[in-house]
């Protein structure tokens, strides 16, 4: 077993990074890795609630985000600093994570095996 | 000596992604270290593509993925799902798809993220480009 960070950079539907990302964290997570997740810069946008993907083309695989604890993913970090360059509260976000600091994140990519980017 | 699995993400053409990672496979086979496989996701998968046709006088990155393949009989594998999206399938997917055209064939086959997850399992390092 590996411990996995999986960083979500990007913001959702203008690009397949978020979704793919997602599907690479439930297929590891069923390969029992352990996993982490990490939504910093414009990845924060993925977790906003009342999201209609469809309307612009795109598979709504944000309504995925709420099966992580399924898949026995519970370790989910957003950025503090990304939520409120974007104007953002913990409160809009869809899914339970933990609203950390920068330098927590660097300290959860030290302990990981591998860091994988979307 | 290590043990590497790459993992490519960029588009053949049109990003740097595929030539680092192909050099950087090359350097590490020529140190005498291990390259478990070569997986592609996302826009990585296009890499597959038998059907690149660059002018004679433009560098074939398809090309040199078939060399390093041959030489070091190294696994090019592509996540299948990734690559179905993006309108690239061997003939086996051609098939189930009633599609009377392919694009993919060897030295690429079609895998499962599974096969990216076991490789980092095994391997002492994963490299993305």
């Amino acid at each position: 077993m590996k411990h996995l960070c999986i960083i979500f950079r990007r913001a959702p539907h203008g690009t397949a990074h978020g979704r793919e990302a997602l599907d690479l964290a439930m297929l590891s997570a069923s390969f029992e890795q352990q996993i982490t997740l990490i939504f910093a810069d414009e990845g924060v946008l993925n977790l906003i609630s009342e999201q209609q993907p469809e309307l612009v083309g795109a598979r709504d695989y944000i309504a995925t985000f709420k099966a992580l604890p399924l898949y026995d993913i519970e370790d989910v970090l957003v950025c503090n600093d990304s939520l409120t360059e974007f104007g953002l509260k913990r409160s809009v976000l869809n899914i339970d994570a933990q609203v950390v600091s920068a330098e927590t994140i660097t300290a959860r990519l030290r302990e990981a095996d591998e860091v994988l980017v979307f | 000596m290590s043990k590497f699995i790459i993992q490519v993400n960029g588009s053949v053409y049109g990003n740097s992604a595929g030539y680092h990672a192909c050099r950087f496979a090359r350097a590490a086979l020529e140190s005498g270290h291990q390259v478990i496989r070569v997986f592609f996701y996302q826009d990585g998968v296009t890499h597959s593509n038998s059907l690149l046709a660059p002018a004679s006088d433009e560098f074939n990155q398809y090309d040199q993925w078939c060399q390093l393949a041959e030489q070091y009989s190294i696994e090019l594998v592509n996540c299948v799902s990734a690559a179905l999206r993006r309108g690239m399938l061997s003939a086996q997917e051609a098939s189930e798809n009633q599609q009377a055209h392919w694009n993919v064939t060897a030295p690429f086959t079609m895998g499962g993220l599974g096969e990216l997850v076991t490789g980092i399992e095994q391997a002492d390092r994963l490299i993305c480009f």
